[in-house]
């Protein structure tokens, strides 16, 4: 193999992505481990709802619903004495019947309507969690007072501390990039860019249509399931009040501005999204802290106008027949 | 490449804090509270009275040995952010001592983070009577939780009221719901059941809806747990429904804000609050005048008057033992302090001992304490 | 009861209604969600808070002429806020994916919450007017109504009819209901697009710099995320009667309102905006473009 550039530049982020975060423990900034972690967690949401977004092209606000869901349905196994690895299908069971059950009537909307349809269901999501006492403990949070829940553990190591869950989010993004990369680069990937393309087209040669958008839909939400489930893990407590329409539309904005339909896209508008304001509020510091979320406010507008089409805008997108207008 | 950027602008900043300054050595006192956000009204009321307190130290002189700093954090009310900058925080070894988080669902998983480094916590705010039960030996609670404040209300409803007929409604957070169920049972127990109890989300504006179903039930009182703006709309709009009845609420509506909202509606409405009355604490009434003089544009939020005083006690706790983090959490475990808010001590898991309780009535168009 | 509660939906209703023209108007042209609406809303109404408590006494002491000018302010300063807003975040974006501008909506409805609440206040401020003896209160029976309520009520209606007079009968309506099916062949009939959409965004921002005046004067106070709310449930509204189109705004507006209303006098407090989200899910189920839209037959 050729020594290129780019070659040496992928080693030395992979061997940052694999070694840094352990020096930084090391030197005691377990700030910045935690938000490698928040990032890799970010990272999978975006990696998931870029399959709804990116290769099929339906516009999901609730996708948060989702995660919400994984949260709270491996805090309650969790709380039942299920360990993780055992509560793990669970979550994905539930998360995939909910999407697909919400996906059966709706994915025959179209464009915004289906948009504002999943909006409405993340914030039903929501307000189910904070009025459904007996069981999610409202806004009071889970686990309660005499509850517990039981940390992962592997082969008897057990996940306390924030390194060990980076790597653990590591591990499972990968995974999460593996799926999707697989189904881009498949029969079924390719039935989805024809959909996106022109559903008509790909119904007359022979795409189930209705099939494909639902298995993609579903991996979507399952993925979304799984990272609210290791998320919980991690933070040991989950309340109602993190899963906001806004945290949907803030994933939905990582996508966009990273390069929709493109893993590394999405990966680099996760840590733009996730690291500036990180950035911000180390830098400004407490004269200035007030004024973070005006200045990330800003940098959203500057960003998106100066690269419309996301940093790292998917190759196959962009070679797609663009229509001359909006219709 | 921008992660590593990330990473690298990160050890800059802590190495820049780390060694930026020679001379004494440098001690921190952290605020974390939602400076901004939906809430970020009650946030900025705690980080004012919070520098306020670092500054009167320093310009005491109080600690000529160190230098005295104050680090503002901004949690948003999101426990994501919480935890985020709880390990921001414990990443500085310079911060001596955390006062906050406000909301319940942010101090709870942040407090796990603190536990790590032994770093002391002292929340001025936080009500959930699952922070200090969780077993953690450096998290202590300056606000009384809400089982004492309910019950109270609940009394002081069938004592010195008289009223037989209660409406409760709750915003649906932690404090509100936590407040209005602790009333409620403390009411029934008193034989009487509450005629409705509802709960309403927080930054609506109309609930006339609301109010118009609870007048069909024909209340003599409402009780509401929750903040002070959704209050205020709703005893606004209850006199504007021909029910002219007080709205008797907790600590998160002792503000003049309240007042501001609901306007004149508001006139006889009771609030109860934790410690005595400033009045009768000349300590507390210097703190009332200092506050106006220094944020004239400011009014003082229901949780200052904590923010103010838990400050205060991890400065006289590095008075007395310096800045080791073990001592300091020793120490205020066994502090006997007196200041805005009385006498205050610690139970065995963190609670204050400081139980007392008053009440208040707008009368005038100010809050009056009644007893 | 229920009459009472029908009087609380309405007047809900109007304000919804008229914030939802906002959402409408934009999406006709465009096809675009304009999450900064909201935000023009909220700055239209600390606008008429600032006239109503800064032009000088000589002013104020005549009512009726103070009370115009709050309005005019409102509508004028939300209206150009609107336009600045497409100018400035939008207009670069038409080409692009249609998610583009809808990020940069969001972006400016953060920046927009945040300046208000860095560079004004984070409390809620009190509404000057009107004071509680500027108000009538009416009695029917036992059912309650102010004459608040009644001009918020007239004044939606008002603006509605106005606007689709506008769009039906004028030159410049017929233009942008020409542009709003199809851009190119407009430009080549000698539309200027770029001139209607900015018309377009002056209107709807001038009628949620109306809809935040109201609001602030109902209400009784206006702070830096009132926009939030309100947004939501008039963009449902605008989804429900069926989007991008006036009629539909207006019947989903009061819709939802009622709706709003009714759910929490008979059914549960705490549910009620489950049981609005319900609502909006089945009917787009059962009729895919809202009460009022066409079906639209797909281009290939």
């Amino acid at each position: 193999m050729k020594i290129t550039r780019k070659s040496i530049l992928y080693a030395i982020g992979i061997i940052g992505v694999l070694i840094l975060p352990i020096l930084m423990n090391q030197a005691g900034n377990f700030y910045a481990v935690r938000v490698a972690g928040l990032v890799g967690i970010y990272c999978i949401l975006g990696v998931g709802l870029n399959i709804t977004i990116g290769y099929t092209g339906l516009l999901d606000l609730g996708y948060i619903a989702f995660y919400a869901i994984g949260a709270y349905t491996a805090a309650l196994a969790s709380i039942a004495g299920i360990p993780f690895w055992f509560g793990l299908p669970i979550v994905i069971i539930v998360g995939g019947l909910i999407r697909l059950g919400l996906g059966a009537p709706l994915l025959r909307l179209r464009g915004d309507y289906l948009a504002i349809v999943t909006l409405g269901f993340g914030e039903i999501v929501r307000l189910v969690l904070v009025n459904l006492e007996p069981i999610t403990n409202g806004p009071k949070g889970l686990p309660r007072v005499e509850e517990k829940l039981l940390d992962i553990s592997i082969f008897g190591f057990k996940f306390t501390e924030n390194i060990h869950f980076y790597y653990l989010i590591l591990a499972f993004l990968l995974i999460a990039i593996l799926i999707s990369y697989r189904m881009e680069h498949s029969r079924l990937g390719r039935a989805l860019v024809a959909i996106r393309e022109d559903e008509l087209a790909a119904t007359l040669t022979g795409v189930n249509v209705a099939r494909v958008k639902a298995v993609a839909f579903t991996i979507s939400g399952i993925i979304g399931a799984v990272a609210g489930a290791i998320y919980t893990h991690w933070n040991g407590f989950v309340s109602p009040e993190q899963f906001t329409f806004w945290e949907s539309i803030l994933i939905v904005a990582m996508l966009v501005i990273g390069g929709m339909g493109n893993i590394a896209g999405v990966i680099l508008g996760v840590v733009l999204l996730v690291a500036v304001p990180e950035v911000l509020r180390a830098s400004l510091g407490t004269a200035f802290v007030d004024y973070r979320m005006l200045l990330f406010g800003i940098i959203m507008i500057v960003a998106i106008i100066y690269r419309p089409e996301g940093i790292l805008p998917s190759k196959r997108r962009a070679l797609e027949l663009k229509p001359i207008e909006a219709e | 490449m921008i992660r590593k950027l990330l990473l690298l602008l990160s050890i800059l900043t802590l190495i820049l804090a780390g060694c930026g300054q020679s001379g004494p050595q440098v001690v921190k006192v952290a605020l974390v509270a939602p400076l901004t956000g939906d809430i970020s009204a009650h946030g900025q009321g705690m980080k004012r009275a919070a520098q306020m307190a670092v500054d009167e130290a320093n310009a005491a002189n109080l600690f000529p040995q160190y230098q005295l700093q104050f680090a503002a954090f901004d949690d948003r009310g999101d426990p994501k952010e919480a935890v985020t900058v709880a390990n921001q925080i414990i990443s500085d070894p310079t911060i001596i001592g955390i006062v906050g988080h406000l909301n319940s669902g942010c101090s709870i998983p942040a407090s796990q983070v603190y536990a790590k480094k032994n770093v002391l916590m002292i929340t001025p705010a936080s009500t959930n009577p699952k922070l200090t039960q969780q077993g953690l030996k450096n998290v202590f609670r300056l606000c009384t939780t809400d089982d004492v404040q309910g019950p109270f209300a609940a009394n002081f409803v069938v004592d010195s009221l008289g009223f037989k007929k209660v409406a409760v409604i709750h915003d649906k957070t932690a404090y509100g719901l936590g407040l209005a169920e602790l009333f409620r049972t403390q009411f029934v127990s008193r034989v009487y059941p509450v005629l409705s109890f509802v709960g309403i989300d927080v930054g609506e504006k109309d609930y006339k809806a609301l109010i118009t179903k609870i007048k069909s039930t024909g209340p003599e009182i409402i009780y509401f747990g929750g903040m002070h703006p959704e209050c205020g709309l709703i005893t606004k709009q209850a006199k504007e429904l021909g029910l002219a009845i007080p709205v008797f609420s907790g600590d998160g509506v002792l503000t003049p804000e309240y007042i501001t909202i609901g306007g004149p509606a508001t006139e006889g409405d009771l609030s109860s609050m934790t410690g005595l009355p400033p009045e009768k604490l000349p300590a507390a009434q210097k703190f009332i005048d200092d506050y106006a003089r220094l944020y004239p544009n400011d009014d003082m939020q229901p949780y200052d008057p904590y923010t103010y005083e838990a400050v205060k006690m991890i400065l006289e706790a590095v008075r007395q033992v310096g800045t080791n983090r073990d001592s300091l959490i020793t120490t205020v475990a066994g502090i006997n302090f007196t200041g805005i808010l009385g006498e205050s001590s610690f139970d065995e898991i963190g609670d204050t001992r400081n139980k007392t309780i008053t009440i208040y009535r707008v009368t005038n168009g100010k809050f009056v304490y009644v007893d | 009861m229920f009459f009472q509660q029908l009087i609380n939906g309405i007047t809900l209703g109007s304000i919804y209604a008229l914030f939802a023209l906002g959402y409408t108007m934009v999406y006709g042209i465009l096809l675009m969600i304009n999450f900064a609406h909201s935000e023009i809303f909220m700055v239209g109404a600390y606008i008429g808070f600032w006239a109503l408590t800064f032009l000088p006494l000589s002013i104020q002491n005549v009512v009726p002429l103070h009370l115009s000018l709050v309005f005019v302010s409102s509508i004028v300063g939300a209206g150009l806020l609107a336009v600045l807003v497409e100018r400035i975040a939008y207009r670069r974006l038409y080409g692009a994916s249609r998610l583009t501008p809808l990020i940069s909506a969001i972006g400016v409805s953060i920046f927009l919450q945040n300046i208000m609440q860095v560079g004004v206040s984070a409390q809620s401020q009190p509404y000057p007017y009107p004071q509680s003896s500027d108000i009538m209160h009416f009695d029917f029976f036992g059912i309650q109504v102010n004459s608040l309520q009644i001009s918020i009520f007239l004044l939606a209606i008002g603006a509605m009819i106005a606007l689709q007079l506008f769009v039906n009968r004028t030159k410049l309506g017929k233009a942008m209901r020409a542009t709003a099916q199809n851009h190119t062949v407009s430009q080549l009939m000698g539309i200027n697009v770029n001139l209607i959409i900015t018309m377009t965004f002056l209107i709807g921002g001038a009628l949620g710099g109306l809809a935040g005046v109201l609001n602030g004067m109902y209400y009784g106070s206006i702070k830096f995320n009132m926009g939030f709310f309100p947004g939501l449930k008039a963009f449902t509204a605008a989804v429900v009667g069926g989007i991008g189109n006036i009629k539909g705004a207006m019947i989903g507006g009061f819709l939802l309102g009622i709706i709003e209303a009714m759910s929490v006098g008979y059914i549960s407090s705490a549910y009620k905006d489950v049981i609005l989200f319900l609502v909006l899910i089945f009917v787009l189920i059962f009729r895919p473009t809202g009460i009022m839209g066409e079906a639209v037959t797909e281009k290939i």
